[in-house]
């Protein structure tokens, strides 16, 4: 099949890549509205305290100032914004303005005015007084005996076991290593601030324009905290410069909005980098330990994991996230028993969130970290290990039971090691000098959708084709930056047989495009994608049935035929499709759409395997990465070029989570200032060039067999370079991220 | 030269030495003069704290060159680091301070932040500082009574942030002695990451070399981000004067440093750090001295005890 | 105070407060969206533009600064509706993901070009360095400025 592709598998610039060289594409910071006004947040400077008085009076005197919010005149109801659907089970526990701020960064107040200056200025004019109360700044602190409860039911947000198998017997032979790893509080680092504008209109209809991953969830989170029908609220996907889950929760659209029906006048929320880093989500910090036990050969017996999660102060996805981590192992490795146990604990810091990956990151870095010390134990090379254990196409995951599909880890491995080198490779002695060289090599595991969990993992989709034979495509889409809405366009474009160029694609609309749950859990390419695939099969049908009343035979007899409707027995004879459309309509009277839902049935695992070389500088204490491979298996790239560069981009934010990325704290748990001048991202010095190999073999039910790509191209890159590292220096190093002072502390 | 009231806060950007006098004349102590802007533009946008009068220097196209005058170099305070960087005649004569301009920032921030606002901003971290201290460099400034003064570096820096510069007195310009050829001079840096990076240490050394001796006349060490201003290493220098150029004298360069960083942040949680990252600078720094073959450190791991 | 400011080869007079910065000026008084603020302290590069054919951090630079010189922001990298070069080498070779790094990303390899016509790979990263992009891992940038560059472009996509 795939040989006859025309355009899928083929590198293809992203869609709106001539606007976004020409500066032309526009950003919610880019709009501006009629009559708009700007609003700037007073954020808490305290951990933890009560709001005793705010007075505004300076603030509202200054010309220009609309208004000035906070918990005194805003509603007091406890939402939550991560609660996509109106029956979701999640935790409401944030205002809209806190009178007991929970974290330095919370939300005070907000002062709305005719210009941002002014509005900036006027936010320095509040005068708040606090009652301070103790700051809790880590789970072990929040979880101890007459710790301060910072929300009324205590500290303990969640604690769960998952566990499944049986441990075989003990021979006594066993090998157990166990390893404590730590991640930090991570940024998302998307280059563009967040960002978002509601309005309100005379009629009380609220419209919001937002770079978010779920028009209807914002809908959702917005109509029901203020009160309004879902038809009231109208949320539009705007341009997104990145996510990488940092926008995926409603941090600003509900505080926007509720600015916007309280004025009835557009109000522009846009936060500058250092409030994006304190003060909407961060990665929450975990610890994970894993014990895991292998027989002498490397043959996994056992594993378990201990995980505490830190929340932060409020409990948006976290309960979710951490059960998400007890649902990656599984899926990498056979193993007879597997127990999970997780605590998620509220603490006065920044509010946790989903992010790239939901927990695979979280999960995998502690195992594959702890895989690499087995190996040690055994004696066994850290591939060898691996090959040993990993899931094999078509097995089912032990803890859901959940079939993996054409699961092609092993060949990752198998593939990534020979063009790395690997085995002549891992031989070579660091040396003893200044400069010692390692290399890594990890492994990861995610999935496509969301079909095992309580969510809907369908998406609808319609499509009408034009006189010309062009096509429209009507999605709720929510393009992130990598390439969803020219997927969906490769898509139809092969489909249909026509030039991608002939297809134009929705993005979300609340009001106008039809439900998809939004973009979550690795399900765009492949449930989307689907839809897309099925939508244009479905056009087709259509076209047939049209072009059969038009030619006056049976539909059986009629199909595609060089571009042309045509019937078998008259060859020649028949119709272009935009002929077709025309004479529907002028003839028939008659509209060329359809409309259709794809249902995902399955959800395969995602695999990468990826090697890492660092150099580490014994006295700097500086690690390079020098060279990296990261094998993907992908089903099938649709997009050959944004695949590539996804995973090259998921590299770059892995290798700053293992070395250098963290949100750190001061001791009253403020977030150390500076943006991205304390939170260094990797730049391009020092960048490897990513060398990217795809497995594809086209065996599950995602459209031309593709699947995810965006998430678990980041799972492996941290344990590959901290295993590199490791290496290098014969260290156990596991508390991310390896910074020089680590490392040097390491060696001395 | 153009003035201009703008609600309260007015605007100098004199072009001529003499506007700038006059500009200075109206000073206060909520007076801001701006060079590059590259540290100055964030503080400026706190709304509430707008100067009463914003004096730019970016007019003055007399305050960027670098010069040979005599034995003597001058440094005008607007040039800026993408300049110094590229000059030929700093190059030969000032290197360090060349070098120390290339690793500043990225090319964004070289191409507009001068060596004036590096000095007048008191970073303890500004790269400048320590190749401007090895130099053994002057500031000149001039006041807004028209009057000129020269005085050491040290006595202008005088800690983070804070200097002696009077709210009417900018500086106008840098002079140090030129280096010959018996002199080589080297800078480094680390930086949390390759580029782009605030300084975590530097380090940049002159040293007067006779080459048929093979000995090591005069040395002087300015070391940066550790403390409140970048400072000379007067033991070092002492230990090195005499010295042959050779591994010897890179081991009595680190173990200096070593111990020059624990007397200046004792207390400091990032000292076990910083002294053992500076072995690695000193060497770094030595060897691209180029007076003898390259040399290491033993290996970290090999030395029976750390250098108290 | 009222200023003049000559953008992409049209003088405008604007009239702002004295310490308004450039970035806010192109964008809020001439609408010149394009350059974009990624983190307001000159560590990110989104905001690069042209200021006498130098990249600068327009957020760290006060527009006052900027008056009676030539400021080149992405708009005015194409000529006559026709892209350049540069900016089509970053389409076809995939160098823009979600977009946002990408006028500074331009404007620091325009620059970077009209000083070095033909730099190396690694020229190409230290020029570059001010430049953060969190979607593409650099390589298909670099790939696309040495294609431009007129340097044989190697495959840096990184596929094998
Ligand atoms: S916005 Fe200017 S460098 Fe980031
Ligand atoms: S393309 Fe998204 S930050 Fe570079």
């Amino acid at each position: 099949m795939t040989d006859e592709l025309r355009v899928v598998g083929r590198d293809h610039p992203i869609a709106d890549a001539a606007l976004k060289v020409s500066g032309a594409l526009v950003y919610a910071t880019d709009m501006r509205l009629p009559r708009m006004l700007y609003a700037k947040l007073l954020l808490s400077p305290i951990a933890h305290g009560r709001v005793a008085h705010i007075d505004a009076t300076e603030a509202l005197a200054l010309p220009g100032v609309v208004a000035v919010f906070s918990h005194e005149n805003a509603p007091q109801r406890l939402y939550s914004r991560y609660r996509l659907l109106p029956d979701q089970d999640c935790p409401e526990d944030e205002p809209l303005f806190a009178e007991t701020v929970r974290f330095a960064g919370d939300r005070v107040a907000a002062v709305v005015a005719e210009g941002l200056d002014i509005a900036a200025a006027a936010v320095r004019l509040l005068r708040v007084q606090y009652e301070e109360l103790p700051a809790v700044l880590t789970a072990e602190e929040a979880l101890r005996e007459g710790a301060i409860p910072i929300h009324p039911g205590g500290n303990l947000l969640s604690e769960f076991e998952h566990a499944a198998g049986e441990r075989p017997e003990a021979r006594g032979n066993e090998v157990t290593v166990t390893v404590a790893t730590s991640l930090p509080r991570a940024h998302h680092a998307a280059l563009e601030p967040h960002s978002c504008i509601a309005d309100c209109d005379a009629s009380g209809k609220l419209t919001m324009w937002s770079p978010t991953q779920s028009v209807f969830g914002a809908r959702t989170v917005v109509a029901d905290l203020l009160g309004l029908s879902y038809s009231q609220v109208r949320v539009i996907k705007v341009p997104m410069g990145g996510s990488f889950g940092g926008k995926q929760e409603f941090t600003l659209e509900p505080v926007t909005a509720f600015m916007a029906m309280t004025l009835r006048r557009p109000v522009r929320l846009a936060l500058e980098r250092e409030e994006c880093i304190s003060s909407t989500m961060v990665r929450g910090a975990s610890t994970s330990t894993v014990r895991v036990t292998a027989d002498p050969a490397g043959v996994l017996k056992d594993l378990e994991v201990d995980t505490l999660f830190d929340a932060g102060a409020y409990g948006t996805s976290s309960i979710d996230y951490v059960d998400m981590m007890t649902k990656k192992l599984t899926r990498l490795y056979r193993v007879p028993q597997y127990r999970h146990h997780c605590r998620v604990v509220y603490t006065t810091t920044p509010v946790a969130g989903g992010c790239r990956a939901w927990g695979a990151v979280d999960i995998t870095a502690p195992m594959e970290i702890a895989m690499d010390r087995l190996a040690g134990r055994l004696g066994m090379d850290p591939v060898e290990l691996r090959l040993k254990n990993l899931v094999e196409p078509f097995d089912r995951e032990l803890l859901t039971g959940a079939e993996l599909g054409d699961a092609r880890i092993r060949e990752c491995l198998v593939r990534g090691a020979e063009a790395f080198r690997w085995d002549e490779r891992v031989q070579q002695d660091p040396g003893r000098g200044r400069y010692r060289r390692g290399v890594g090599v990890a492994c990861g595991a995610h999935k496509n959708g969301m079909l095992s969990d309580t969510f809907p993992d369908f998406s609808t989709m319609t499509l009408k084709m034009n006189e010309d034979g062009s096509v429209a495509l009507g999605a709720s889409l929510h393009e992130v930056g990598c390439g969803a809405v020219t997927a969906m366009r490769l898509i139809v474009a092969e489909e249909l047989g026509i030039e991608p160029e002939m297809v134009s694609v929705t993005e979300a609309d609340s009001d106008l495009t039809p439900y998809d749950f939004g973009c979550y859990g690795s399900r765009v390419t492949y449930v989307c994608g689907a839809a897309a695939r099925q939508t244009a099969v479905a056009l087709k049908e259509r076209l047939l049935e049209v072009a059969a009343v038009l030619m006056g035979r049976p539909v059986a007899e009629l199909c595609f035929r060089g571009g042309r409707i045509e019937a078998a027995s008259a060859p020649g004879e028949g119709l272009a499709p935009a002929e077709a459309v025309m004479a529907a309509k002028t003839v028939l009277h008659e509209d060329v759409s359809v409309q259709s839902t794809h249902q995902a049935t399955s959800n395969p695992g995602a695999y990468s395997a990826q090697f890492a070389e660092v150099v580490v500088d014994t006295w700097t204490g500086l690690t390079r990465v020098t060279d990296f491979l990261a094998v993907g298996d992908v089903g099938r790239a649709i997009n050959r070029a944004m695949v590539v560069g996804q995973y090259q981009g998921a590299v770059q934010m892995g290798i700053g989570f293992a070395l250098c990325e963290e949100v750190g704290l001061d001791t009253a748990g403020r977030v150390v200032p500076g943006g991205f001048k304390q939170y260094h991202v990797v730049n391009t010095p020092d960048m490897p060039d990513v060398k990217v190999i795809l497995v594809e073999h086209d065996g599950d039910d995602g459209p031309y067999g593709a699947k995810s790509v965006g998430e678990i191209s980041v799972v492996p890159t941290v344990p590959a370079v901290v295993n590199a590292v490791n290496r290098a220096l014969g260290t156990s190093l596991s508390d991310l991220p390896l910074t020089p002072a680590k490392v040097v502390a390491a060696l001395r | 030269m153009a003035v201009r009231e703008a609600r309260t806060m007015a605007v100098a950007v004199p072009t001529t030495r003499d506007d700038l006098v006059v500009a200075l004349g109206r000073a206060t102590t909520d007076t801001r003069i701006i060079a590059g802007g590259t540290d100055l533009v964030r503080s400026l946008r706190v709304p509430g704290d707008e100067p009463d009068l914003l004096i730019s220097l970016g007019g003055l196209r007399g305050l960027s060159y670098v010069r040979l005058d005599g034995a003597t170099v001058r440094v005008g305070a607007t040039t800026t680091f993408t300049e110094l960087q590229h000059d030929p005649v700093l190059r030969e004569h000032g290197l360090c301070l060349a070098l120390a301009a290339s690793t500043i920032g990225s090319a964004q921030i070289r191409n507009v932040g001068t060596v004036g606002g590096n000095i007048a901003n008191a970073s303890p971290c500004a790269d400048s500082a320590p190749a401007l201290v090895a130099l053994g460099a002057d500031v000149t400034t001039v006041d807004g009574a028209g009057h000129t003064a020269t005085r050491p570096l040290s006595e202008v820096v005088l800690g983070p942030y804070h200097t002696s510069l009077a709210c009417d007195e900018a500086i106008v310009e840098f002079s140090f002695p030129a280096l010959g050829p018996t002199q080589r001079t080297a800078f480094t840096k680390i930086g949390s990451r390759t580029a782009v990076t605030v300084a975590r240490l530097t380090c940049a050394i002159v040293a007067r070399f006779d080459a048929a001796s093979g000995i090591l006349e005069e040395v002087r060490v300015g070391l940066g981000a550790v403390g409140a201003v970048a400072f000379r290493v007067p033991e070092v220098e002492e230990a090195l004067r005499g010295q042959r150029a050779d591994a010897e004298a890179a081991a009595l360069l680190a173990e200096g440093c070593v111990r020059a960083i624990g007397r200046s942040i004792p207390d400091r949680p990032t000292l076990p750090y910083k002294q053992h990252a500076a072995v690695g600078l000193a060497y770094d720094t030595w060897n691209a001295l180029g007076l003898c073959p390259p040399c290491a450190p033993a290996a970290h791991d090999d030395r029976p005890e750390e250098v108290a | 105070m009222k200023m003049s400011l000559t953008v992409n080869g049209t003088r405008h007079e604007v009239d702002v407060r004295p310490t308004a910065r450039l970035i806010d000026v192109l964008r809020d008084e001439l609408g010149l969206t394009g350059t974009k603020e990624g983190c307001g302290e000159g560590e990110c590069g989104a905001c690069t533009v042209l200021v006498d054919g130098k990249a600068v951090a327009s957020c760290l630079m006060l527009a006052l600064q900027a008056c009676g010189k030539e400021v080149t922001t992405v708009e005015g990298l194409a000529h006559g509706g026709e892209l350049s070069l540069l900016q089509r080498q970053f389409i076809a070779h995939g160098a823009v993901q979600c977009g946002f790094c990408t006028p500074g990303m331009l404007m620091s390899a325009q620059a970077l070009l009209m000083e070095n016509p033909t730099p190396s790979a690694d020229e190409i990263r230290t020029a570059l360095a001010g430049n953060l992009c969190r979607c593409t891992g650099y390589s298909a940038i670099i790939a696309a400025i040495r294609a431009a560059s007129g340097r044989e472009a190697d495959r840096a996509d990184g596929s094998a």
